[in-house]
């Protein structure tokens, strides 16, 4: 009884039978290229991750001074000789703030990638490479914002690389659209 | 019952291996998933070489993403998607491949022959179809995509998928009742 009706399912599927088709052989081993290819990925992405850090690091020392420069100053809470948590909360004002704009940002890149992404097309195969590459630093940074949630350094990563997608998408976007004007 | 891709056992520690760069544990992989990833290709892309090309990019390109892949649905059901996108898009770049050669169909077969004598009427019959109408009646057959998810590969809708669909089975059946037809149309082709 079970078999005729998955019988009948297979039939329906697959009518004219195709999924008999022997499965076909691969000519030859491509394990090495595939291997190579692996390894130059491996270096490519630890020396991007170098880079990054360092870009990074410099980002957000730039917003860092350019909040400070331009916030107001947040008069510190009396000082109480008796508080010892008073004495603390001060300092964390600008870093918090720091934190927050990037973590919004980056949320603003997130929903404007996601846009981009519905309405791009198909992409060229060494965009589509980059944009591999940058998705996977992406989740690798998200990887290591669940362990570090609060740091500055990752945040901005994850925002430089958000940036580079978007720009990604827009060329894209912009290439459809000469496209579809030259026909 | 037959062997399927999706029976293929691999297990959590290679994977976990594989997520972490190791290549013994890459290679592992690739030796289990070769022959039904090329074969995917060989059928979508219609043709060895760009076959090839498409297995070796799919593969690159899923063991650079395999943190992507969470573990809660078969290996091969994530592997055989990244094949197939590949595969469309080296088929959207050249659609005008050639066809599979039969030969060495007949010479993998080691069926009785009147299974050999079918099987080599419907890879003909296949090998007369245009590309696009082979890949999807291949996805939708024998790989079980549904029309939603072929038309989102092709960037097109859910009628294109089915009209050519339906027009891709008719000339299969057709091709398959005369196969004098069948002939005809191959000559043409090769001409």
């Amino acid at each position: 009884m079970l078999y005729s009706k998955v019988h009948i399912m297979q039939k329906e599927q697959d009518p004219l039978n195709l999924g008999s088709l022997p499965q076909i052989s691969p000519p030859d081993d491509d394990w090495p290229v595939i291997r190579d290819a692996l390894v130059q990925h491996q270096k490519k992405r630890r020396f991007t991750r170098m880079a990054f850090s360092a870009l990074a690091a410099a980002a957000t020392v730039t917003l860092a001074v350019g909040l400070f420069i331009n916030q107001p100053v947040v008069s510190p809470a009396p000082v109480s000789v008796d508080s010892p948590v008073a004495s603390t909360a001060a300092p964390v004002v600008n870093g918090e703030r720091t934190l927050d704009s990037l973590i919004a940002l980056s949320q603003q890149m997130e929903n404007r990638v996601r846009t981009f992404r519905t309405e791009v097309g198909g992409m060229p195969t060494d965009s589509l490479i980059y944009q591999v590459e940058l998705e996977d630093l992406v989740a690798q940074v998200d990887f290591e914002l669940s362990v570090q949630p609060d740091s500055i350094d990752l945040w901005s990563q994850r925002v430089n690389l958000l940036l580079d997608l978007s720009r990604l998408y827009q060329n894209q976007l912009r290439r459809d659209y000469h496209r579809m004007a030259s026909l | 019952m037959a062997k399927t891709p999706f029976d293929i056992e691999l297990d959590e520690l290679t994977l976990a291996r594989a997520r972490r760069g190791n290549m013994d544990a890459c290679e592992q992989i690739y030796r289990l998933y070769r022959q039904p990833a090329y074969s995917v290709a060989c059928r979508v892309c219609s043709c060895r070489e760009l076959a090839q090309e498409v297995t070796q990019e799919a593969f690159i390109t899923a063991f650079r993403k395999l943190g992507q892949f969470r573990g809660d649905s078969p290996f091969w059901g994530w592997l055989r998607r990244v094949v197939v996108n590949h595969s469309i898009s080296s088929l959207r770049k050249s659609p005008k491949a050639d066809p599979v050669e039969l030969k060495d169909h007949h010479a993998s077969s080691e069926a009785s022959a009147d299974r050999i004598g079918l099987a080599m009427d419907l890879e003909s019959a296949l090998s007369v179809l245009a590309p696009e109408d082979r890949a999807i009646v291949w996805l939708h057959d024998v790989e079980g995509y549904n029309h939603q998810e072929i038309a989102g590969l092709f960037g097109k809708t859910e009628s294109f998928s089915k009209t050519r669909l339906s027009r891709a089975r008719s000339k299969l059946r057709d091709l398959l009742d005369a196969p004098s037809a069948m002939g005809l149309a191959q000559s043409a082709l090769a001409n």
